[in-house]
């Protein structure tokens, strides 16, 4: 063992940690939303289950718990979301790029001024910009009278799109200046001299320069929006957006619906990201073959003449898809063998959970009878409190 | 169709700066012009100025006799091209050639055709579908030409566009602008601060310094006849002889150095009287090694202290006994084994290969 081997090993490590860090609890949240359980846990583990996808259950307290396509609050804040995240797009990514641009033509020392006003939306705390927004958009609707502005001033999702734009458009407005930062002024002159107009060069040069800048705002600024709570949760007023409704939830106690929501989210992020990687690695590489052979075909040497047939390679990522199948197979069976899928086990779990319940409704029941005995006693507190809410007489005195 | 370019009293300034001072110059139509100077002397100025990125604070700019003020760089019939070629990365070279029609709404068929055909003019048949970063240096260069001449201006306006290029490329591309000028017989206006390319392209050169014109004419004649020592020692080399004028006879001059006295020669219009301070101009390649029935006006001895190999010439540095230093070139052809470094020789030159001038800042300062 020599020196770089320990080098390599604490490399290793820290990255082991580094990555249970971010990805660990996505890990174990994915997990949970395949426990029967009707809180998110991977211990006890009950069954295997895909009901927290579809539709729920009924827990054996009577309480009603949705799955993911039978939440029709999830539904409908999923909607409202799509919908705001649209509109910031539309309004950000015109707005971010204008501002950008005018970057670019001034010049004196006003410049600095300009872009710290430019990115001061980013500074300001969300929920400063959702108050503002509703009071400003009150007021305004106040004066209308009734109408149009006073319907889209109480509409929450037109004043979620809003508020979202003030700041998100700044996010594009960055992303636009780095792009254009490396922009050939010249390029501009050349097309004016050779005749076109300002517009002309705006459509011709400009925008197809700024395209791959207005797709990467645009993705920012919808996963910006749809992932907004702060601004959102005070700007949307009576509707829901995704985030809102989850945030309620979890208020009132989560179900593993929303690990299956998740997990959901997570398993479209990564198709995405994959199927991006893919087809950027397959153009890549059609470049890259077609500027070899360009330069082959202009040098016409055989000495860097290169054979283009490629074999079949075996990818490196095999060994990985190999261990996760076994892993799969593995489990799978194991969940067969112990009778941890299907009806029956949640069953067996659901029958012994109730007379768990029943046990400790009849636990409860007897401590609250040795309560009452004990009452009138120096338990402290919480007698107090007990006084308080017993007593009939407290609130006569405020005589409505 | 080829059009008169005319500068009148054009000034630029830039705040208290002026980029360019007063320039009058009238460029004929067909004529491949030059401007020639030091970076920083306002040519670039000047061809904005003419293609119209650039009001003049003061002056007009005339184009076939018809003021431009107020015309837009789109709408005047000059094309630029860019130092830095400035070609659309985006498109092909097809479409960058056919840019100019595409905003003028000619269609595609046209265009193709009108591309085709400057392909052809560039000799880069077949490459329309290529992208621009695919191209070399001097293909680029071409492409450039093309697309500036795809609306056919009648002016067109090359800022240093050979800088990029190197020796042996841009020498080829000289004969192939110049080529390209004859075939189109458009007026071309040139920037360069590289004398070889100007003197070798051009029909007449205009040498520039400071902002300001220093000489016009054709391109011998500014060689031959500097009219300010600034001239005399940016465009080519030359040797200054400072010193005081002794006598005046018709065009002869001698003139008073600490080294002798020398003869040499005045221009028409330069202005000097005995006494005045003058300097005496002498190119490298007019400094002879004289042999026994060689018969020069003036001998000049000088002590060698280096010299250098450049092929089909050999550059000597020597210095005077004033310690005036001193380049002289001799042809390779010419046996020079016996001059060694530190060996005191005579060197030969004839009253009518110099030149006297009142003195004055030289380039080289």
């Amino acid at each position: 063992m020599t020196s770089s081997h320990v080098m390599k090993f604490m490399m290793g490590l820290y990255l082991f940690i580094f990555f249970t860090y971010l990805f660990g609890p996505l890990i174990i949240m994915s997990f949970t939303a395949f426990n029967s359980a009707e809180f998110p846990a991977i211990t006890p583990w009950e069954c295997f289950t895909f009901r927290w996808f579809n539709e729920g259950k009924i827990a054996y307290d009577g309480q009603h718990l949705a799955g993911l396509f039978t939440d029709w609050r999830l539904h409908d804040g999923l909607i409202s979301s799509l919908i705001i995240g649209g509109g910031v797009v539309l309004l950000a990514v015109p707005i971010g790029m204008a501002a950008a641009i005018v970057l670019t033509q001034v010049k004196s020392q006003l410049r600095d001024i300009y872009y710290s006003i430019s990115i001061m939306p980013v500074l300001f705390p969300g929920v400063i910009i959702g108050i503002s927004t509703v009071v400003l958009w009150d007021r305004l609707a106040g004066l209308g009278g009734e109408g149009f502005i006073s319907e889209i001033g109480r509409n929450g999702i037109f004043l979620t799109i809003l508020a979202q734009t003030c700041f998100i458009s700044t996010y594009c407005f960055l992303i636009f200046v780095a792009r254009l930062q490396r922009f050939d002024q010249t390029q501009e002159e050349a097309a004016l001299d050779l005749g076109a107009s300002q517009t002309q060069v705006f459509f011709k040069i400009l925008i197809p320069y700024l395209a791959p800048a207005i797709a990467s705002a645009a993705v920012i600024a919808f996963l910006a929006s749809f992932e907004n709570y702060n601004t959102t949760v005070f700007s949307i007023l009576s509707d829901q957006t995704l985030t809102t409704v989850i945030a309620s939830k979890v208020r009132l106690g989560i179900s593993p619906a929303l690990s299956a929501l998740a997990l959901s989210i997570i398993a479209l992020t990564i198709i995405a990201a994959v199927t991006y990687e893919i087809l950027r690695r397959r153009e890549e590489k059609k470049y890259a073959l077609s500027q070899e052979k360009y330069v082959t075909e202009k040098a016409a040497i055989s000495r860097i003449d290169k054979d283009y047939k490629v074999g079949f390679k075996i990818p490196k990522g095999i060994v990985a898809i190999i261990l996760l199948v076994i892993l799969c197979s593995y489990g799978g069976t194991q969940i067969l063998k112990n009778d941890l899928y299907g009806q029956s086990c949640i069953d067996a779990a659901d029958k012994e959970k109730k007379s768990k319940f029943l046990d400790q409704l009849q636990v409860l029941e007897q401590n609250e009878l040795s309560d009452e005995e004990l009452g009138g006693g120096n338990l402290g507190g919480n007698l107090d409190y007990g006084d308080i809410f017993g007593d009939p007489n407290l609130f006569q005195d405020f005589a409505f | 169709m080829s059009a008169d370019v005319e500068l009148s009293n054009v000034s630029v300034t830039f705040g208290s700066f002026f980029a360019a001072k007063n320039v009058s110059v009238k460029i004929e139509g067909g004529e491949f012009f030059s401007f020639l100077g030091p970076s920083g002397c306002g040519k670039t100025t000047l061809l904005r100025a003419i293609s119209g990125f650039q009001d003049p604070s003061e002056g007009n700019v005339l184009i076939d006799n018809k003021d431009m003020s107020g015309i837009g760089p789109n709408k005047r019939p000059t094309a630029l091209i860019f130092q830095n070629l400035a070609l659309f990365p985006l498109m092909t070279v097809s479409e960058n050639i056919a840019f100019s029609l595409e905003v003028r709404g000619v269609s595609k068929t046209d265009r193709q055709k009108r591309a085709d055909e400057l392909l052809e003019l560039i000799a880069l048949e077949g490459q329309g579908e290529k992208k621009v970063h695919q191209l070399s240096g001097g293909q680029k260069q071409r492409v450039a030409i093309a697309r500036a001449l795809a609306v056919e201006p009648k002016v067109l306006l090359l800022d240093e566009p050979l800088s990029a290029l190197d020796l042996k490329l841009r020498q080829r591309m000289r004969t192939e602008l110049r080529e390209i000028q004859k075939r189109v017989n458009i007026t071309f206006i040139y920037i360069t601060h590289d004398q070889g390319e100007a003197l070798t392209m051009s029909d007449r050169i205009a040498v520039m310094n400071e902002g300001e014109l220093e000489q016009v004419g054709p391109c011998d004649e500014v060689y031959n006849n500097p009219r300010t020592p600034f001239v005399a020692t940016f465009v080519g080399e030359n040797n200054p002889i400072y010193g005081r004028i002794k006598s005046i006879d018709g065009k002869t001059v001698e003139i008073d150095t600490p080294d002798g006295i020398f003869r040499s020669t005045i221009n028409d219009n330069t202005n000097l009287n005995i006494n005045d301070d003058a300097i005496a101009f002498v190119r490298p390649e007019s400094l002879f090694l004289p042999r026994s029935d060689d018969n020069f006006d003036n001998s000049l001895p000088v002590i060698i202290d280096s010299f250098e190999f450049e092929g089909n010439i050999k550059n000597f540095y020597a210095h005077l006994k004033s310690g005036t230093k001193i380049k002289f070139s001799v042809p390779n052809a010419i046996d020079t084994s016996h001059i060694k470094n530190g060996s005191s020789i005579n060197l030969g030159f004839d009253s009518q290969k110099s030149i006297i001038l009142p003195k004055a800042p030289l380039a080289i300062d």
